[in-house]
Formats: structure tokens, sequence, C-alpha cells
């Protein structure tokens, strides 16, 4: 375990789709060759596909203390990148609409609102996702090449690219597919949770840009922080598929609004519209005290009082949704 | 860790066996590759068809292959039973073709990147495929040549370094070095080689600095078929420079 460990709370309830994240996430770390493909920070409606697609369904992560098998996702699960041709367009005055090319037939949050049926009302979500920097990566113990390492000082886990040769043994094992493979390049890549930004004091770039302000970043392990707040304290945070394993350190908020037509008044657990069975599937058992505490503050400001969660969860500003302390993190020399 | 003394030593009872094996059989103690001298250039020696190379009887080796790295990998039959060796010594240098079937060629051409960075770039290249494993195959030998001790089979060992040339059906070839299992780097160094798919068969021919008799030799071969890489491979015994 590490001296530190960075974590990331997504409140589920405040997402857009809006894909902000995603491409301040792209424009900053993957605009390079060979990277066209891969989304470190992707958002997708769910219930639905995932991207890759059904990444929650093919296998990795940890079992008995054994790393599980799966195949390695195509580029059809992921969706070839197209290009539009802009050239003939604006440079050539060729008079044709812009097209992409080729023909997209997946790509990340393809099946977009899509989502299900409970009963006769339709539900969903986004499911704004990262590397979980897991405290115990089933990618790291995969690596033949000992190329990935889980940083000391913060828990940040990354690959050296210089020691990487290729082999993806870890995109097999990570449960949650978040290693990607540039092929131009032979070397496996991943979100390095901004580690360069953090250093400087400022936020990961993906919560910087989120016009929802639903992403809550500081060590886990600093009680000052919103993390340690939202997570340890008052509980109301869970990981994705805790049964995989590799203990995650990004964390959501359930979503548990709107509520159902003309079930005013009903609470939240009583006629949920995401199917509570859907919330277990992604975040475990848990999930069901959680909403039950979150219902309960949102009764308390409902009856005119003040809830010190909601506050936290509104988080109206920066100061009170980040606490990035590099002074804490600095190595030891 | 487990794994990796699983792997250790179920290695070793592998090559206990095969150790074994040829003590039984006729060709008892180390095996011999004889090296041939032709009179032809080495320019000549680097194309397949060359008339030299069809006058070298070649040796027929029997590869293994390794047992599962992990044990979430795929389990993966023989599918390749032995590669063939010539040897050839020619202006100083020693050549080796390597010949082997493998039913399918698993090679690609990848997109040349521009020179510009991506940033000054309209379009960047793409990665075409992020599944698929290439052909390949290596000489090992020991990086200091004449010592008494043959070198681990497993990549060499602290005191016996090993020197693999090593050439990808895609990436070309280039030149490692390792001190025993997972300590392979690529010295960035590359060095000639020639490979050619034709009729399910790989003819490969590597250019190798000349070493002395007496020095022991080992193949690998990878089949991207087979997805594989890394420690997934076949691999031969050492054989031994006549
Ligand atoms: S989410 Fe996957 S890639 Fe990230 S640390 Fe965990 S196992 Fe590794
Ligand atoms: S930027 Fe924020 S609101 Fe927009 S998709 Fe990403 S996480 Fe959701």
């Amino acid at each position: 375990m590490s001296k530190h460990q960075y974590a990331m709370v997504m409140d589920l309830n405040k997402c857009l789709g809006c894909q902000t994240c995603t491409i301040a996430c792209k424009k900053l770390w993957t605009d390079r060759d060979g990277t066209g493909y891969m989304y470190w920070n992707n958002v997708e409606t769910r219930p639905g596909l995932g991207y890759p697609r059904q990444w929650d369904r093919i296998g990795g992560g940890w079992k008995d203390g054994a790393l599980q098998p799966s195949p390695l996702p195509t580029m059809d699960d992921y969706g070839h990148p197209w290009e539009y041709n802009y050239e003939q367009r604006l440079y050539e005055g060729k008079r044709q609409p812009v097209m992409p090319s080729p023909e997209p037939t997946s790509g990340c949050n393809w099946d977009e609102d899509v989502g299900g049926m409970n009963e006769d009302e339709n539900y969903f979500f986004y499911l704004p996702r990262i590397c979980n920097h897991c405290t115990y990566p089933a990618c790291l113990e995969a690596c033949p090449r000992k190329a990935i390492y889980k940083r000391e000082e913060d828990g940040i886990v990354v690959i050296d690219q210089d020691r990487c040769q290729g082999y993806r043994y870890c995109i097999k094992a990570c449960p949650y597919k978040k290693i990607y493979f540039n092929e131009v390049t032979g070397k496996s890549e991943k979100c390095i949770f901004c580690y360069p930004r953090l250093e400087k004091g400022e936020v990961n770039a993906c919560a910087a840009q989120c016009p929802g302000r639903l992403r809550f970043v500081g060590l886990l392990d600093d009680p000052e922080s919103p993390v340690h707040k939202l997570v340890l304290i008052h509980k109301i945070a869970l990981p994705l598929f805790p049964e995989k394993g590799t203990q995650p350190n990004v964390f959501y908020v359930p979503p548990f609004n709107p509520p159902k037509r003309e079930n005013y008044g009903k609470s939240i657990q009583e006629d949920p519209r995401v199917p509570l069975n859907y919330l277990i599937y992604l975040f475990g058992p848990d999930v069901k005290d959680v909403l039950t505490r979150l219902e309960s503050e949102l009764k308390k400001t409902q009856e005119g009082g003040r809830s010190e969660i909601l506050q936290l969860l509104i988080g109206r500003d920066a100061e009170t949704r980040y606490h990035v302390r590099p002074q804490l993190v600095q190595i030891q020399v | 860790m487990r794994i990796r003394l699983l792997l250790i030593i179920s290695v070793c009872l592998q090559l206990s066996g095969i150790a074994r094996a040829q003590a039984q059989g006729k060709p008892a103690g180390p095996q011999f590759l004889s090296v041939a001298a032709p009179s032809t250039g080495a320019d000549e020696l680097l194309k397949v068809g060359a008339k030299a190379w069809s006058q070298i009887t070649p040796k027929h080796i029997a590869l293994n292959r390794t047992p599962p790295l992990y044990d979430t990998d795929e389990p993966a039959g023989l599918d390749i039973p032995s590669v063939d060796v010539r040897l050839a010594r020619a202006s100083g240098r020693l050549f080796v073709q390597l010949s082997w079937r493998d039913a399918t060629q698993d090679a690609t051409t990848l997109t040349e990147v521009p020179n510009t960075p991506p940033e000054t770039r309209f379009r960047k290249v793409q990665t075409e495929a992020d599944d698929r494993f290439f052909d390949a195959a290596a000489v090992m030998f020991p990086a200091k040549p004449g010592t008494a001790m043959t070198p681990s089979l497993q990549m060499g060992d602290a005191e016996n370094p090993v020197e693999i040339y090593y050439w990808n059906a895609t990436r070309g070839a280039m030149l490692m070095q390792a001190q025993g299992r997972g300590t392979t780097r690529r010295t960035g160094q590359s060095f000639t080689a020639s490979g050619t798919y034709q009729s399910g068969q790989w003819n490969l021919i590597l250019e190798l600095p000349d070493l002395p008799t007496g020095t022991p030799l080992a193949f690998a071969v990878w089949n991207g078929g087979q997805k594989d890489r890394d420690g997934r491979k076949y691999f031969s015994v050492w054989q031994v420079l006549e």
C-alpha cells in the first residue's frame, strides 16, 4: 500500500453526459499518434454497452487471490476512430457535406441515452470512468515486465513507457478495461490521474473542466479532504464493482433521482426509477445503506434543516471540491 | 510470486525431461551445430534463395512450448514443433537461417509516423488493431562467449548475461540483452535481418557477429496467431557451435 492515496468521488446525480471531461482529457493526454480510439476518461450511458463494449462482463480482476482470465477487447468493441473530410470541404472547395470516414459503427457512448425500461418508464444515467488507481491493481500484478507501478507517495498507478513491451497482459487483467494499447508505439497507456498537474497543485483536467461540478479530488487519508469525508466519514460514495477485488480509489455517489412519475411523496427506495438491483449490480449491496443515508439527508433539508453532506455534495466552489496537497505527497529524498 | 515459482519449477521439470530424453536418445551430450564456410559473399547470404544456402543441410531442432505464464493464459498447442537451422560464415560474420512452418503469416506494415510532431499535423496515425500479435524469432547466445558456463536458458543469469538477436515480422530486428528472466531490455541497436513468408513457411536470415567454436546458441519462435509474446513462445535447448 502506498503512503498516501489520491482518490476521486463522482456524484452521479449531477452528471450531464456532456463529455467535457472526456475532451479535456483527450486534448491534454491522448491527442497523439495511435491514441485516436482511446479515452482515458470516458462517459457511458448506464444501463448500456459501455466502452469498450461489455467491459463489465468479460473478466479480469481478482478472485480468491488469483487473477481472472479475460479476452482483449477488439477495435470493434472500442469503435474505430473516424475522421472528417474537412480538407475537401474547406480547402479543396468540393461542395460536399462533411462526412465521417470510416463509416462509424460503434464508439464510446454509442448507445447514448438509450438506457433501460423500468415497467413503463425509461431510465438511464451517465457513468464517467477513469482508471481507478486501485489499491490492489490487477494490471500491476499481471505485467511480467514490472512496467506498472503504484507511486509510493500518492498511490497513482502508472505504466513506465520505457519498460513496457506491449504484451497487454495488463489490459486483460484490468476488470475495468482502463488500459489501452497504442499500436504505433507498441506500448500500453492509461490514465495518469493528471499527476503532473497535481504536483503543481492543480486538480485533474477532467475535474477542473466539469460543468456539473460533480468531481471531488483529494487524498483519501487526509481528514480535510472532501473524498475522505464523503467516502470514510459520511459513507455515501462507493467503488464500482467492489467484488472485482482491486479496491478502486474512484468512488461514486449512486444516482437516485429523478423519482418516477406520479410518485411524489414516496421514498426513493419504495418505487425507484433506477431499479435497485441494477445499482446493486454496479456498486454492491452497500448501495442500499447509502441510498437510505442520502434520503434522510434530503428529508432533513426538505424539513428546513441543514445537511452538511448535501452542502458538500453541492460543492459550490473549487475549495470545497478539491484538496490537492502536493506538499503532503512529496517524495522523501 | 507463487506463479513465478511454479513457472520456474515447471520449466526446470520440463528441461530435465528434455535432458533425460536427450540422454536416452542417440545423440548423448550437447547438440552440435556445424557451420558452413561458403565462398559466397555476405550480401548473397542475406538472400533466402541463395544457392549457397541450398547446399547446406539444415539441422532439425525440436521446439518446446513454455508453460503458461499465468493461470489465466489461454492454453496453446505445439503448432510449430521444430525449426530448421543453417549456419554459414562469411566476411567475418555468422549468418543464421531459420525456417519453420507456420500456417498463418501474422505480420503487417504499420503506417510510418511522419517526422513532424503530432500537434502540427492535421491527422494522426491511428492504431489499426489492439489485439494482434506478430510472428517473431530470436537467437540467444552468451554475451561473453568462451566462458565455461552455459547461461540459464531463461534469458541468462546474473553471472552469464546473454545477447538476443530478436526479429519481429512487423517491427523488425532489435538487439536485446538480458541477465535472467524478466530482465530483457532493448539496447536500441538494430542488426541486419531479412524474413520472407511463402507457402506456409517463414525463412529468416539473421546476421550475427562471428562466434567462436563451442559457443552455445538457443533459438526461439513466437507464433502471433497463438497470441505469443514475451515468455509465451517456442524455445530450443542450447546447441553448441562446432
Ligand atoms: S482500474 Fe485497471 S488499470 Fe487502473 S489500477 Fe485498477 S486494475 Fe489497474
Ligand atoms: S464533464 Fe462532468 S458533467 Fe460533463 S460528462 Fe464529464 S463528469 Fe459528466
